[in-house]
């Protein structure tokens, strides 16, 4: 199983090798090296320079690099040759886009799963901060009375309104959570306005990719989206998905660092209204990522322990099995 | 599991036992490297090295535990290698 594979994440700038059958990064003050079969994915924070070799030899062995600016913003990705091609799976992908009913269907799960994993998030708070209780809980009645316009949205336009409207209650909920100097007021991107924008935003852009990379292993086709228009010059499925997880996995990791105040003014850099992560607290955030990534829980249904990412990758598979018409797409909402 | 790979190679071996090792686990000293390791991989690096090398005057140890966690491990002095995955 490849989770026995790591991500790789290089904040310095620096110089990616093929030396000896394998890869190193070189700068003035490091020499790693990285060992090929234990590499999942690179993610490029720095300024990343490659020697000929590399390249084709990561590609080689289905290594995919992802490049962020020096804002921490995503850039692109290096993705190597797909491997596991399967022409009915395409097809039937496109198909399930094609047939209005059928993506409506599908991106109704994608917001059903983000809705629950957005409410889980809310009710754990509702029942752990008594100070605050009743405004989660009418926060979370709105937000349910919101979802059940769902079925009345005849348009995927409708339907990402709804979105909307649930994502900036479940804003205005969490700003109820956070400190004051963590308060979202509202979502800013590209520059991202203030510390929590900056760190929703850093989040989700590895969320991104993370799927990303998941779907690269499965068979499925990451241009082919329901949720998100799939002509826009990205891999739009692997946005469709992260709606699911960015709940689960990045909204958590928020609330960690700011709850346990793991971070201080020296990871961020720039002013209000342009506020960037330091070089620290990218490290700080890309640990906990990391290590959320692999932490495991215990799947109901496969009755053994699975990790973060790994759920992932089983979504990747359900939905698999959904557009070949197997199994009805039920999209994971957090029964821990 | 997780590997702990200790070798002694004669100096006409050395460079491949090293490179080979290299492609998998994460060089801690000279002479050592550890890492994590599926059954499959553990086999494969396993049966190639036993190829290679000349059972008479080579010696390789692997030290192997199910679970990092398990393995006790205390440090002194100035490390020459980092091995973390963040950068």
């Amino acid at each position: 199983m490849d989770t026995m594979r790591a991500d790789y994440y290089i904040l310095q700038d620096g110089i990616l090798k093929r030396k000896e059958n394998t890869v190193y990064f070189e700068n003035k003050g490091e020499r790693r090296v990285l060992p090929i079969n234990k590499i999942y994915s690179i993610y490029a924070y720095g300024k990343l320079s490659f020697s000929s070799g590399v390249v084709s030899y990561l590609s080689k062995n289905g290594i995919p690099i992802h490049f962020f600016n020096y804002y921490g913003f995503y850039e692109g990705s290096m993705y190597p040759r797909e491997t596991l091609i399967s022409g009915d799976l395409v097809i039937q992908q496109a198909a399930q886009y094609l047939d209005d009913d059928k993506r409506m269907q599908l991106a109704g799960k994608f917001i059903e799963g983000a809705c629950g994993n957005i409410l889980k998030n809310l009710k754990y708070y509702s029942r752990s901060r008594e100070d605050i209780q009743k405004n989660i809980d009418s926060y979370i009645s709105s937000i349910e009375s919101e979802i059940l316009r769902l079925p009345d949205a005849h348009s995927i336009a409708g339907m990402m309104n709804v979105e909307g409207r649930i994502r900036n209650i479940y804003y205005s909920a969490l700003d109820e959570i956070f400190p004051e100097e963590y308060r979202i007021v509202t979502r800013t991107r590209r520059p991202p306005g203030n510390k929590m924008n900056t760190l929703i935003s850093f989040g989700n852009s590895l969320m991104y990719t993370t799927v990303l990379s998941e779907i690269y292993n499965t068979q499925l086709n990451p241009t082919i989206s329901y949720l998100h228009e799939p002509f826009e010059r990205r891999f739009s499925l692997a946005l469709d998905v992260s709606e699911i997880f960015k709940p689960i996995i990045i909204d958590r990791i928020i609330l960690k660092l700011v709850n346990k105040n793991m971070l201080d003014d020296n990871c961020f850099r720039g002013e209000i209204g342009d506020m960037l992560l330091s070089d620290k607290g990218k490290k700080i955030f890309l640990k906990e990522y990391n290590d959320k990534l692999g932490t495991t829980i215990k799947h109901k249904g496969l009755k053994r322990n699975v990790s973060y990412k790994r759920l992932i990758r089983l979504e990747l598979y359900k939905l698999s099995k959904h557009v070949l018409g197997d199994e009805v797409y039920k999209p994971l909402v957090m029964w821990w | 599991m997780y590997v702990i790979v200790v070798y002694d190679i004669g100096v006409e071996r050395l460079n491949k036992v090293r490179t080979f090792l290299k492609q998998y686990l994460n060089w801690v000293q000279n002479s050592v490297l550890e890492g994590e390791l599926t059954k499959a991989e553990y086999m494969k690096v396993y049966s190639y090295l036993k190829q290679i090398i000349n059972e008479d005057e080579d010696s390789i140890f692997f030290y192997r535990v199910r679970d990092k966690m398990y393995l006790g491990f205390d440090e002194l002095g100035s490390r020459p290698a980092e091995i973390d995955t963040i950068i």
